[in-house]
């Protein structure tokens, strides 16, 4: 099972950033076609559903690296016990804002398909085609955190923290924004 | 309910689920949800949707992923080497002498790179050693690095300024040229700083200088040639119109991987990295934006900075009293959160305010990015602080109050931008025209 989740969280961050290498390769399309007096149709909406693709698909990993931002100021100063029960804390309402996510982008990609609405651009394909990287997206990231749920549930210490603390033993420094 | 009183209760929440140790883009979603929820008859799953989906699949936005891997290609390359090899012969004249690579190369690299840590680490990574190695004051060393590290936000490219324009609604060129003379600005005010600190302590700079002829000086100016053919290239083909300052971005990448491949600092591992790190990212700033956007939504529906901008402009505070106030939040706001999440979970409450009392959008950029750059070395949360503490194996304190002087000399320059507004807007004004927002 742990072997199949992290797989699972390698596989969708890989795709996302093929997606943001996808972005690179057809931005420069674009600009090199108009030198030429050609028009790449609709580049801009891929570019967008390549974006957005690229950022829902990573968020399961980069939850688990701990890169998503919070802030620490107050639970980095709690004692172990009690920090043990904020974590317990924060990561149970984080379960509830990602199932709530997820619900409310699968029930709108659903009402997309079922009234089989149509993308508002030059590249006319049904909506819900890019918008299920949403869907996907939400799924793997409300698996990853409720997998983190269940880990510091059962009294081992989440993904996030251990590379926080790996961070402050000396880090990729390239990462930080 | 009175509108204030509903904002009053939203905010409170907010800091709550922060505090408890709620992810940020989380916290914001749970407060728009909330205030949707109870407080007006609009759908908040709906809602939740729209902002989520509108503000990631953008074509405007997919810039700032490229910028940020640009930013990663390069701190994988021998740049930095080359930019100090280069930048040493031309600066030992000044008072404090080689101190001021640490400004000129963060100034320089600030212009392909459009994040604050990455600077300030790729250009620590060679001049901290090479500068400790020489004798020189590892103090004053440090504070000037963690300083001009920040100029990669104000310089252009810019991430912190592409999240600023896409929430504030302005273009990014504009914001783009805007940040070149306050930039400039605060490299003299950082030098200047250097040049009095070096004639008031005497004995703390070395005295040896490498002796060398113009014509090797010269040649020893080449190893610029990369970087700065790469900032040509990138401003050029955004400057000129070949391409959009979004596609500019993709040109970005481009150049950074021909460096990094005739350098042959490209592997395929270095090439992997940089896209992984570059993705999670983007990933977190994309999340945070899509929080913040649903949090706007929710603003909006609730009326909540419509009725604090009224309030501001019936209660008659001067302009500059409202800036003042504006100015002591962040400084804050800075020391406890991001800048990127500072931007966002302010500017659907502050920008109507601004707009109210008459102050122009692109100007309030700069200012606002500047005071996240003073954020980046204000403890106890500065990612400037974070970098070089690992760097330099020093405590946060001391870094932080290296810094001291440097975080002054951005006071300054808040109040010289605040006082003569055209340095920030001049330039934006006059490639662009006045009336393009």
């Amino acid at each position: 099972m742990r072997r199949f989740l992290d797989r699972l969280y390698a596989a969708a961050a890989w795709l996302a950033a093929a997606c943001l290498a996808s972005i690179a390769l057809v931005m420069l399309a674009q600009a090199g076609m108009r030198e030429f007096g050609l028009l790449l149709r609709g580049a801009d909406d891929i570019v967008g559903w390549l974006c957005a693709a690229s950022a829902f698909l990573a968020l399961a990993a980069t939850f688990r690296h701990g890169e998503l931002v919070r802030v620490g100021l107050v639970i980095d100063r709690l004692s172990p016990a009690l920090r043990q029960r904020a974590e317990l804390g924060a990561l149970g309402v984080a379960v509830l804002v990602v199932g709530y996510i997820l619900w409310a982008a699968a029930s709108f990609v659903y009402q997309s398909w079922a009234f089989e609405e149509v993308a508002q651009g030059l590249i006319q394909i049904p909506i819900w085609i890019p918008q299920l990287s949403f869907v996907v997206g939400a799924l793997i990231f409300f698996v990853a955190v409720l997998d983190e749920f269940v880990v510091l549930a059962r009294g081992g210490t989440p993904a996030y923290r251990l590379v926080e603390e790996q961070h402050r033993a000396g880090m990729d420094l390239g990462e930080a924004p | 309910m009175d509108t204030l009183a509903i904002g009053a209760i939203l905010f409170a929440l907010l800091i709550v689920l922060l505090a408890g140790g709620l992810w940020i883009a989380m916290a914001m979603s749970v407060v728009a949800w909330f205030g949707l929820q109870f407080f007006t008859s609009s759908p908040p799953d709906v809602n939740l949707f729209q902002a989520f989906w509108g503000s990631s699949a953008s074509w405007t936005l997919a810039a700032l992923p490229m910028f940020v891997w640009m930013g990663e290609i390069l701190f994988r390359t021998r740049l930095s080497e080359e930019m100090f090899k280069g930048l040493t012969p031309w600066l030992g004249w000044l008072p404090g002498r080689l101190m001021h690579v640490n400004i000129f190369g963060c100034a320089i690299f600030a212009a392909v790179c459009g994040s604050s840590a990455a600077t300030c680490a790729t250009i620590g990574k060679v001049a901290l050693p090479e500068l400790k190695k020489r004798g020189y004051d590892e103090r004053t060393s440090l504070g000037s690095l963690c300083g001009a590290g920040t100029l990669g936000l104000l310089i252009p490219p810019s991430i912190i300024m592409i999240v600023y324009a896409v929430a504030a609604e302005v273009s990014i060129l504009k914001m783009f040229l805007a940040g070149v003379f306050p930039g400039a600005l605060l490299v003299s005010l950082f030098s200047g700083y250097i040049v009095v600190w070096a004639l008031l302590n005497p004995g703390k700079t070395p005295t040896a200088v490498e002796e060398m002829s113009f014509g090797e000086r010269v040649r020893r100016a080449k190893n610029l040639i990369p970087c700065l053919v790469l900032i040509g290239f990138v401003m050029g083909v955004m400057f000129t119109g070949i391409a959009t300052a979004t596609e500019a971005a993709a040109f970005g990448v481009f150049g950074a991987l021909a460096i990094a491949w005739w350098s042959g600092t490209l592997t395929r591992e270095s090439f992997l990295t940089s896209l992984m790190g570059a993705t999670r990212l983007s990933c977190m700033i994309l999340f945070i934006l899509a929080g913040a956007s649903m949090l706007s939504s929710c603003m909006a529906f609730t009326g909540i900075p419509r009725a604090l901008a009224e309030w501001v402009a019936a209660s008659q505070f001067s302009p500059y009293a409202l800036i003042l106030v504006l100015a002591v939040i962040y400084l804050l706001l800075g020391m406890a959160i991001d800048g990127i999440s500072m931007i966002v979970l302010t500017t659907s409450i502050v920008l109507p305010m601004i707009e109210a009392a008459g102050f122009d959008l692109i100007w309030f950029g700069i200012f606002i990015v500047i005071l996240v750059e003073i954020a980046q070395i204000t403890p106890p949360v500065g990612f400037n602080l974070f970098v070089l503490q690992t760097m330099a194996k020093r405590e946060a304190n001391y870094v932080a109050r290296a810094a001291i002087p440097f975080f002054f000399m951005m006071v300054l320059a808040i109040v010289v931008v605040s006082a003569f507004p055209a340095i920030a807007t001049w330039l934006p004004d006059a490639v662009l025209g006045v009336t393009k927002k």
